[in-house]
């Protein structure tokens, strides 16, 4: 009995680690090896298109041209000559402003709208109206940038839908694309709106798992349609909310080239012109300077994962989620 | 006074499903009423249109004298404890507590009062600061049942509040329920399928099964004056023994109840009952309690195929032609072997014997057909 009751542990310890044996290792995989080739796939996606196009950031850091190898006898190694550059460079002040604004103020508009949508959706009596609401917000979002641009083309270009009302009442035509301060406003409605609805879908499923029986005894408990969102709802997604945050703001200046250049003239530039577009620009027509791109893009890369390490620091002290 | 009044309480789904058909009911003040019956029986949807969670499709419902069919559930003053406890993960205990009181805007003192006296009524007091997700099954279930008291309600519902607990914690809840309703003194509204909470816990229990009310009496006339077949079978544990193609004879004005080709002269009572009925010798189902059924004496054989243990009493499983029988035996009382395989004999006090017509399946004695027609069913009165 004594060496019985000697041997049981007097506090919760952790086991030691215990290294596997080849033997238990070949059965490991042998037993998940259907789980392990239905993930293969995936890992073998993102190590192609994530991770191996890393090695080519090293050009950042050379005096590099078109056709040369990344990795021979001939590198030449420049530091941070690429960066310096950049830094020194007067479109840095312009561009960075430019990135800047056009995602703060579209993460300030985009990010709550569609956790709005999703709770309103949620709250609504007939479910069969938001289910048809649901897919009418979600159809934009299947609009190719191209044809979304048109489409903004088609409302305020000159002879756009827009201006022809205005003409009828006797308004001048103003020419949207061409001016700087109409610029901003478009991109990031446009972009809202096409996306509002695809971004709220994560909400949503996330509500759907909230216990109806917690708005009965909220309903019990007096409390309005307004306050069950703001006591039940919400409080169930925040979670998720979270997450988002800051996936979000780890993504903050990664804003895409492709839309902005498409609405890009020479009278809207001033503000159109980002880094992406930037990098795309001095990178891949006239005379490409790679090197100096990559640096660009790589600088920009660095300020996205500050961002989110802070984004993901600052929630983990804060509230109970992060993402690591 | 919180009296509560159904009449004709009706509950049809959008699909034309009825749920509910015709519940006349009259909870009277203070009383602890039980809904009892088998899943999709129609309980909790009754117990749902008086919180007002369901719209009440026809019928009257009267709480405390007053119509309420219309009235919206928080002004019904009425408070109710779901099966899954419905606690606010993301708020403390004491904010749980205090929830509908901050939205009844009451003060701040008047609340943390009311809140910490629940606490102390059901000793959560030590855990007002955690949340939900810290505390067990129990202790969520009575942080529950304390949302609903804060409130002072005049009357107290509640929706299979212990049916997520372990056995040994339903039975400890269920002790509490009862020291709970002692001190609480309000009306209670109790929906279960268990039986046992249904016995232990009501003043009167109703019986539902298919939308309808079968039976609604205290809980030893549900248990003694069955008014049909299923609440016979619903009420007791283990369940009641039914003898098929059994007769009801009549013999020089006796009555007898031929089971198994065996003759049982019933009792008085029920010579009495019977004769007052006028009830003709007819084919019956015979059903005997396991816990009124004596082995080792009688013209009644049975096979045992199960004999279990149980310490103070053997549950014995015997098969008497095409009829399974149960039989709950007291460990002091056996003077025979119950060993599986062994051929018994075994019998039954006759005026214990239970009789429903084979056909409608109601009690020959104790169905009420005045009260069923009114569907407010209640076994039959008699003077003698």
């Amino acid at each position: 009995m004594e060496a019985n009751a000697k041997r049981l542990p007097l506090k919760r310890e952790r086991a030691p680690k215990k290294k596997m044996t080849k033997e238990k290792r070949v059965r490991y995989f042998k037993d998940n090896s259907p789980y392990l080739l239905m993930i293969l796939p995936a890992v073998l996606v993102v190590f192609l298109f994530n991770y191996l196009p890393i090695y080519g950031v090293l050009i950042a850091f050379q005096d590099f041209m078109p056709g040369d190898k990344i990795l021979s006898d001939s590198t030449l190694w420049v530091g941070f000559q690429n960066f310096e550059r950049f830094f020194s460079d007067p479109q840095f002040w312009p561009l960075m402003k430019n990135t800047f604004l056009i995602c703060i103020i579209g993460f300030v508009i985009g990010f709550p709208l569609p956790i709005i949508v999703s709770l309103m959706l949620n709250a609504m009596k007939g479910k069969k109206t938001a289910k048809v609401l649901q897919t009418i917000f979600n159809g934009p979002h299947f609009i190719s940038l191209v044809v979304l641009v048109g489409m903004l083309t088609l409302f305020f270009g000159r002879y756009g839908l827009v201006n022809n009302i205005a003409a009828h009442f006797g308004g001048e035509r103003y020419s949207y694309f061409l001016e700087s301060k109409a610029f901003r406003p478009m991109y990031i409605l446009s972009s809202n709106w096409q996306d509002f609805g695809w971004s709220a879908i994560i909400y949503i499923a996330a509500l759907s798992n909230v216990d109806p029986q917690q708005h009965e005894a909220a309903i019990l408990d007096g409390a309005t349609r307004f306050q069950r969102v703001m006591h039940v709802d919400l409080p169930a997604i925040m979670p998720m909310v979270s997450v988002m945050l800051i996936m979000s703001i780890g993504g903050l200046m990664g804003v895409g080239y492709e839309k902005a250049l498409l609405m890009q003239t020479d009278g809207n530039l001033a503000v159109s012109e980002l880094i992406s577009t930037y990098v795309y620009k001095r990178g891949l027509t006239g005379v490409p300077d790679q090197a100096y791109a990559t640096a660009i893009g790589l600088f920009n890369s660095i300020i996205n994962v500050v961002l989110l390490i802070i984004a993901n620091t600052t929630s983990k002290k804060f509230s109970e989620n992060s993402l690591w | 006074m919180s009296e509560v009044v159904m009449k004709g309480l009706k509950k049809v789904y959008d699909n034309k499903v009825t749920a509910v058909h015709d519940v006349n009911l009259e909870i009277k003040d203070k009383e602890f009423i039980v809904l009892v019956g088998p899943s999709g029986c129609g309980k909790s949807t009754t117990l749902r249109m008086v919180a007002g969670l369901e719209e009440i499709s026809d019928g009257e419902l009267y709480i405390d004298g007053n119509l309420v069919n219309d009235v919206a559930p928080k002004d019904r003053d009425i408070a109710m404890v779901f099966q899954n406890y419905a606690l606010y993960p993301h708020k403390t205990v004491y904010d749980n507590l205090a929830f509908a009181l901050k939205l009844r805007k009451e003060p701040k003192d008047v609340i943390d009062k009311k809140v910490r006296e629940v606490a102390e009524i059901l000793d959560i007091t030590q855990y007002l600061k955690r949340k939900p997700k810290a505390l067990s099954g129990g202790q969520r279930q009575r942080v529950a049942i304390g949302r609903a008291m804060v409130r002072d309600p005049k009357v107290f519902l509640m929706d299979e509040p212990l049916s997520n607990l372990d056995a040994k914690l339903r039975n400890q809840m269920r002790a509490e329920i009862i020291k709970l309703r002692s001190r609480i003194n309000t009306t209670f509204m109790y929906v279960t399928h268990d039986q046992t909470e249904a016995m232990t816990l009501g003043d009167r229990i109703v019986i539902m099964k298919d939308g309808f009310v079968n039976q609604i009496g205290t809980p030893q006339e549900v248990f003694n004056k069955p008014v049909n077949l299923f609440v016979a079978g619903f009420i007791g544990m283990p369940v009641m023994n039914f003898f098929d193609h059994c007769k009801l004879l009549l013999e020089n004005g006796v009555y007898f109840a031929e089971i198994r080709g065996v003759r049982f002269q019933l009792g008085d009572f029920q010579q009495k009952a019977l004769r007052q009925n006028g009830v003709q010798p007819c084919d019956i189902v015979a059903g005997i309690r396991p816990q009124h059924v004596t082995v080792g004496e009688g013209d009644l054989t049975a096979k045992i195929e199960v004999s279990e243990m149980m310490g103070s009493e053997y549950n014995i499983h015997a098969r008497s032609g095409d009829d399974e029988v149960v039989m709950l035996i007291p460990t002091v009382d056996l003077t025979t072997d119950v060993s599986m395989g062994r051929t018994i004999n075994f019998t039954t006090r006759p005026h214990l014997i239970q009789l429903f017509d084979r056909e409608s399946g109601n009690n020959l004695i104790w169905y009420d057909a005045e009260s069923a027609n009114n569907n407010a069913p209640v076994c039959k009165r008699y003077d003698f």
